[in-house]
């Protein structure tokens, strides 16, 4: 292919490339000395410049060497700190919040020591009816858990995990069980009030921004036919058809006997009592709660 | 002899001044590695086919790092220094393969 037409082509550059990698300079610089001998001076000074060349070459290769070597065990050391951090916040928090919870029972017990007979049994059916009191009783438990990631076993390449739960689904549950007559619904252990919230922040899922992870189990106590109820809801016919197609686990069992804990206090920071609240508590006198004066009530 | 002993002198020296790579030519050094390896490669075949020229090894050299070394840090302007790098890895590799069967032939004629 070199000569075509008369006219030589030189070969493309990768065909240069590799049939000879040597720098054409090395030979052009051999021929130069041989037709014009170089003078003892440049020989020595050259020799020199390739010495302080390799020196500094020696030096790279020990600082690269180095430098990877030390990047390594520092960046893990960062890692290390922050999961270390993050477990120590997560031990403050629960010791924080068991605090919380031993000061709640301590105040309900004064409370209930100063007030009257009637006053704390009103005061507790509200708190039970609000989410801020621990409630017991019968309901259903749904378990929801996301499909194993369906991983390429060579590349370790997870596609989109169809059957994740989504705080959608979440949602929906809740939803569903509202409106299947439940009174009182916790997710993980996490109570529903009126002011809750199922949202998804990257893939974790906040239920009144603390995040819950799989398997889900929204526990709802409610009235006997709750299960049936739920069960022909449409959410539980969604997920029950997402499970048999992407692999997503999902059931509804009744449970006797169920204990839900009590919420956090909301700290209500724009909205105050419009009216004298012993007026407006004696309008739900009844104990337990209707599902009307229950949290979210707008399922309807 | 006299090459091997400045190299050796030059690890010495970079292990014990042990200095701290500025963060910005933190990821110009595996490159500037990768382009000095090839003009060493080159010289040392060179100094076998007995046509080594001490000039040309220092100006190959330096001339490889800065190169090597720009053309990373256009390509992390432009957004494409990861591919930029790996087109650098790759026609320096090629090269260094080349040189060292070119050596290994003449060492060991095979």
């Amino acid at each position: 292919m070199t000569e075509q037409g008369g006219r030589s082509y030189a070969p493309d550059l990768l065909t240069e490339l590799f049939r000879d990698p040597l720098e054409p300079g090395y030979a052009a610089a051999a021929r130069r000395r041989r037709s014009e001998p170089t003078t003892a001076w440049r020989r020595r000074a050259g020799r020199a410049a390739s010495v302080v060349t390799l020196v500094a070459l020696g030096f790279l290769l020990a600082v690269a060497y180095r430098q990877t070597v030390a990047a390594e065990p520092s960046r893990s050391a960062v890692r290390a700190g922050l999961v270390s951090q993050i477990k120590q916040r997560e031990a403050e928090n629960t010791a924080l919040a068991a605090q919380a919870e031993r000061l709640r029972a301590e105040v309900t017990r004064q409370r209930d020591a100063a007030l009257s007979e009637s006053a704390v049994a009103e005061l507790r059916a509200l708190e039970a009816a609000t989410g801020l009191g621990r409630v017991r009783g019968d309901g259903v438990v749904v378990r929801v858990a996301d499909a194993p990631p369906d991983e390429d076993a060579v590349t370790g390449a997870g596609g989109t995990n169809l059957g994740r739960v989504l705080d959608r689904d979440l949602q929906d549950i809740a939803n569903a069980l509202w409106s299947a007559g439940a009174e009182a619904i916790s997710i993980n252990g996490q109570r529903l009030t009126a002011t809750s919230t199922i949202r998804a922040a990257g893939e974790a899922i906040l239920v009144d921004f603390k995040p819950v992870v799989g398997p889900y189990e929204v526990s709802a106590i409610g009235p006997g036919q709750l299960e049936r109820r739920f069960s022909r809801s449409a959410a539980a016919r969604l997920l029950r058809s997402v499970s048999e197609e992407y692999g997503m686990s999902f059931d509804v069992r009744r449970v006797d006997d169920l204990t839900l804990p009590a919420a956090t206090e909301p700290q209500l920071r724009y909205a105050t009592p419009a009216v004298d609240p012993t007026v407006s508590s004696s309008g739900s006198p009844s104990p337990g709660g209707e599902p009307s004066s229950s949290p979210s009530g707008g399922h309807r | 002899m006299i090459a091997v002993l400045a190299l050796f002198a030059g690890v010495l020296l970079g292990v014990w001044l042990d200095p701290t790579v500025p963060s910005a030519l933190q990821p110009y050094l595996p490159i500037a590695v990768v382009a000095a390896l090839d003009a060493v490669f080159g010289g040392v075949r060179a100094k076998l086919d007995g046509i080594f020229d001490d000039k040309q090894f220092v100006v190959s050299f330096i001339s490889n790092v800065l190169v090597a070394g720009i053309i990373v840090y256009l390509g992390d302007q432009l957004g494409v220094g990861g591919q930029l790098s790996t087109g650098v890895v790759v026609v320096l590799g090629v090269r260094i393969f080349g040189n060292v069967a070119a050596i290994r032939r003449r060492l060991f004629r095979a």
